[in-house]
């Protein structure tokens, strides 16, 4: 308490002090501002508040008497001799009184500017950051009239099971939602303590490049530098980053922009095949299409079908094996042949109505088209690592350049996949962090109910008991499904259009800290968190991962490859050793179809010699046979036939 | 505003066997003066002139101001006799820059009584300086009061007088009284000292005269005279009229300026007047009296009177 009081509580009875707000005067040149939180320290009572507005105004009646002073001439104004008095008073909202019994106004006592102990017990941050079982995780730096104090969430409150989920809002294009989540999922990796167990995180990546350079070091100012040290973490890259991508329609091309072949090492393809996708047949078929009969008719395939071995001599003699989308389709087909001879009569089929059946078979070989990439017909598939999530492993789904039904089927199904494993605790990790960004598409607060939206809000709802956190991000948090956002136990707020500021959900906010908002600048955010009474502006430093843009100017994508070329990439990231030239010879005069298949099964089975592998898939090649035409027989040439001929 | 803390001296008082009582005399706040007209005499011009100052101008160098404010307040009666408790203060507060702040300041608490009363108060009012009224009559609430304001009076010229002489003592920028000169023989010779008086119960002229006085225009002068020295000391002085007063009253941006008679040539007079007019902005409003009330003067008092708090 050495340094001096920068300000003085004041209170009159059209502006009193309360148990929640007070109000404090400071000199002209007082480095207070908005967002900067004080102590008042008077009589045995210490208190803590955030400054939320600020105002100034001189002595000057009405401006008429301006007007009268300067003779009417804006010129002379400024020439006045002696300056108006003037004060800059400020409003506090409280944060914390001490001792917090009994709750009293907020004393008139000298008001002096937080310091790093201040900031500690202002934001009740003593309660979780000491001790051997400290639980904070850095946010961001706090700073104000020259003092930076480290800000921290408290990880049961941000990753369970007290409060969980984090929500993230701001304009696009300043690229601080991304980079929010980016810093602070590699300060949750370096700090998460280890008596709270395992912590992953899988991200979706939406949209462009964002989040297709996590493994890769970004260049970092001194300044950024400063902050990290002052924070207390590392500025590396995560350590352990997994991609996975669609492929495109051709099978063997990824669909996304992470293609430069420097960084093909940990990017793998993702394909599912009619098992994956039947599960989640009511994600990918319109809501219409789910009548009961429709439903009936799909669990009849996922339970007795698919997968299995089918018998119905009705249909065929051999058993069905339907693995496949191909397989299915065959299946069907068998259906409708046999119901074409029964002729008349043979609109039901096992109590189905051949309508019914029909429109799943339309639907479902639809999906294979309208995914495909994603959706593979000869059912083999590659999937993440359930059950094997590693500790501070990061898992990329890049959906970016999916159809928008594919885009619903990863969520939902990657989603579910970590609920089942979760509530197995088989995963491999205690705690998963999912990231999606754009909720105002996949959350929105009105429109159709979809399967992503209300697999997002249960999520959010009972998630934390399980250990599955959401860390989301939009635009329009008021666009957003309520309950979705509404659970998140903390919020971060970047940069903010006026208009969404304008909306009832920020109607708690001063206007000063709603200009503050709407002008932050990049790497400086707003946060909420169950501790904070009131929300705090912090800054970050820049993610210590490259940029998507960045990224996309450093490891330029290598573009759609010739069918042959991308099949020789897609061996070398199993192999640096596999040269272009061998897989070249191995698929010359190859059905594509066939090498699809023999790269799949190579892919799938990993082994320590990919190429020979691929090539015993291949089979051996069988020579072409040339078939001469067909030329009949040759009328039997006689000699003299005693006709003359 | 009361002066606080008088609830402990009112009961002590009550002890004693006085009758506690509280209020605020109507005649608390500032100097008193008998209308009349006191004819000047000329020392510029053979009759008296109106001369325009020319162009108002930026007060070229430092420039302080000096003001003082009384407040009184009513606590005892001691039989039919009141006993006043008051509070003077007086300050200095200096331009630098374009920003004013204070630079010398004092204030007092006094008790104000016949002096039987304050035997009757006896201890009660230990710690107080105590004025004395004249005894040569009987106690009359009314006339005492009104005697009781005039010594505060007194004793808020003297606090100003020996404020300006501290302030004198350490600096030699002008400094602006509120008021007249005439109350110290120290400030009417000084000639980096200029008085602004915004009371006219004493005027210097009457007839055709007072009439062009009370008739003065917009940045103009009358000629200098010389008040008759009803105080203690000779000065010279002029009227300035700082705002146009038609439509308006007579006195409207009507002031008069008094200097130490070294000042009191036609070249000064007209250069201080040019620097007076450069002083009217900002106005001192919401003082009713801010067509006559510097800026400066109306921030000493304000400094005063948000510090009267500490006078109790």
């Amino acid at each position: 308490m050495t340094a001096p009081p920068l300000g003085r509580v004041v209170a009159t009875e059209l502006k009193p002090s309360t148990p929640h707000q007070f109000h404090f005067w400071t000199a002209r040149e007082s480095p207070i501002g908005i967002g900067a939180i004080v102590r008042v320290q008077e009589a045995g009572r210490t208190v803590y508040g955030v400054v939320t507005d600020g105002f100034a105004y001189s002595d000057l009646v009405t401006p008429m008497h301006a007007v009268l002073g300067a003779d009417g001439d804006p010129v002379a104004a400024g020439d006045e001799p002696t300056a108006r008095a003037e004060i800059r008073l400020f409003t506090v909202a409280v944060l914390r009184q001490m001792p917090e019994e009994p709750l009293q106004p907020v004393p008139l006592g000298p008001v002096w500017l937080a310091d790093d102990a201040d900031v500690l017990l202002a934001l009740r941050m003593d309660s979780y950051t000491g001790g051997e079982r400290a639980s904070g995780v850095p946010v961001g730096l706090y700073a104000a009239g020259g003092l930076e104090s480290p800000v921290y969430l408290d990880c049961d409150f941000l990753l369970g099971p007290e409060a969980a989920h984090l929500n993230i809002t701001g304009v696009s294009g300043l690229a601080t939602k991304t980079s929010a989540v980016e810093f602070l999922l590699a300060s949750i990796f370096q700090t998460f303590p280890r008596h709270k167990g395992s912590v992953a995180a899988l991200c979706f990546n939406v949209k462009g490049p964002d989040l297709c350079f996590l493994d890769q070091p970004s260049a970092l100012s001194d300044e950024d530098h400063r902050l990290y040290q002052r924070l207390g973490l590392r500025a590396e890259p995560f350590a352990d980053v997994h991609y996975y991508a669609p492929l495109r329609p051709d099978g063997v091309n990824l669909n996304t922009l992470r293609t430069n072949e420097a960084l093909a090492g940990n990017t793998e393809p993702l394909i599912w095949g009619l098992r994956e996708v039947l599960d989640y047949a009511e994600v990918v078929l319109n809501r219409d299409d789910i009548d009961a009969k429709a439903d009936a008719f799909i669990d009849f395939l996922a339970e007795r079908v698919v997968g299995r071995e089918y018998q119905d001599d009705m249909l065929r003699g051999r058993p069905f094996q339907v693995q496949s989308f191909a397989d299915l389709e065959e299946f069907f087909r068998a259906i409708f042949d046999f119901m074409e001879v029964l002729g008349k009569g043979g609109e039901v089929w096992k109590t189905h109505h051949l309508a019914t059946i029909r429109k799943v078979r339309n639907r479902l070989s639809n999906i294979s088209t309208r995914s495909k990439g994603l959706v593979t017909d000869d059912g083999a598939a590659n999937d993440l690592p359930w059950g094997s999530f590693a500790d501070r492993g990061v898992y990329v789904v890049d959906v970016a350049g999916l159809d928008p039904l594919a885009q619903d089927l990863v969520f939902a199904r990657v989603v579910s996949k970590l609920r089942e494993h979760l509530e197995r605790r088989d995963l491999g990790v205690e705690h998963v962090v999912v990231f999606v960004d754009e909720l105002n598409k996949y959350a929105p607060g009105d429109g159709p109910e979809t399967y992503v939206r209300k697999m997002l809000l249960d999520l959010s709802e009972r998630g934390r008991y399980l250990g599955l956190v959401l860390f989301s991000a939009q635009q329009f948090r008021s666009q957003v499904q309520r309950r979705v956002v509404g659970n998140a136990g903390t919020a971060v707020y970047g940069r903010m259009d006026a208009d969404e500021l304008a909306t009832p959900g920020y109607a708690t906010l001063s206007p000063a800290t709603k200009i503050k908002l709407a002008t932050l600048p990049k790497g400086e955010l707003m946060v909420r968190h169950p501790h904070f009474t009131q929300p705090i502006f912090v800054k970050f430093p820049r993610p210590p991962v490259l940029g998507g843009r960045e990224g996309i100017e450093r490891y330029p994508p290598s573009g759609d490859m010739p069918f042959a070329a991308a099949v020789a990439r897609r061996l070398r990231s199993l192999d640096r050793r596999v040269s272009a030239e061998a897989v070249f010879e191995a698929i010359d005069g190859r059905r594509e179809d066939d090498v699809r298949r023999a790269l799949s099964a190579t892919r799938r089975e990993r082994p320590t010699d990919p190429l020979p592998y691929f090539v015993a898939c291949l089979g051996r090649r069988v020579a072409g046979e040339v078939v001469l035409p067909w030329r009949g027989i040759p009328a039997v040439r006689r000699g003299e036939d005693g006709y003359g001929a | 505003m009361p002066i606080s803390n008088l609830t402990a001296l009112r009961r002590r008082l009550a002890v004693r066997g006085l009758t506690p009582a509280a209020g605020i005399p109507e005649s608390r706040g500032g100097r008193t003066e008998e209308a009349c007209i006191r004819p000047a005499r000329l020392v510029e011009d053979v009759s008296l002139h109106c001369r325009s100052v020319g162009k108002a101008e930026s007060w070229p160098e430092a420039l302080a101001f000096l003001d003082g404010v009384q407040r009184m307040e009513l606590v005892a009666y001691a039989g039919a006799a009141p006993i006043y408790v008051a509070g003077i203060a007086a300050a200095v507060r200096e331009r630098q820059g374009d920003r004013l702040k204070t630079v010398t300041e004092d204030r007092r608490r006094l008790v104000i009584a016949r002096p039987r009363a304050l035997d009757a108060a006896g201890d009660a009012l230990t710690g107080l300086a105590t004025l004395a009224l004249p005894e040569d009559e009987p106690p009359h609430p009314v006339r005492d009061l009104t005697q009781a304001a005039r010594a505060l009076d007194r004793a808020r010229g003297q606090l100003e007088l020996d404020v300006g002489r501290r302030f004198r003592l350490g600096s030699d920028c002008w400094l602006v009284v509120d008021g007249s000169l005439a109350e110290s023989p120290g400030w009417a010779v000084d000639i980096r000292t200029i008085g602004v008086s915004k009371n006219h119960a004493t005027l210097p002229f009457e007839g055709a005269d007072l009439e062009r006085y009370l008739r003065l225009p917009l940045g103009h002068r009358t000629s200098i005279f010389a008040p008759p020295s009803r105080s203690v000391a000779p000065v010279h002085a002029w009227a300035l009229r700082l705002w146009a007063w038609e439509a308006k009253d007579l006195f409207h941006g009507l002031v008069r300026i008094e200097v130490a008679p070294a000042n009191g040539v036609p070249a000064t007079a007209d250069l201080l007047s040019r620097w007076l007019l450069a002083e009217r902005a900002p106005i001192s409003t919401p003082d009713p009296r801010w067509d006559r009330l510097l800026y400066g003067i109306h921030s000493v008092e304000q400094y005063l009177r948000a510090r009267a708090g500490a006078l109790a």
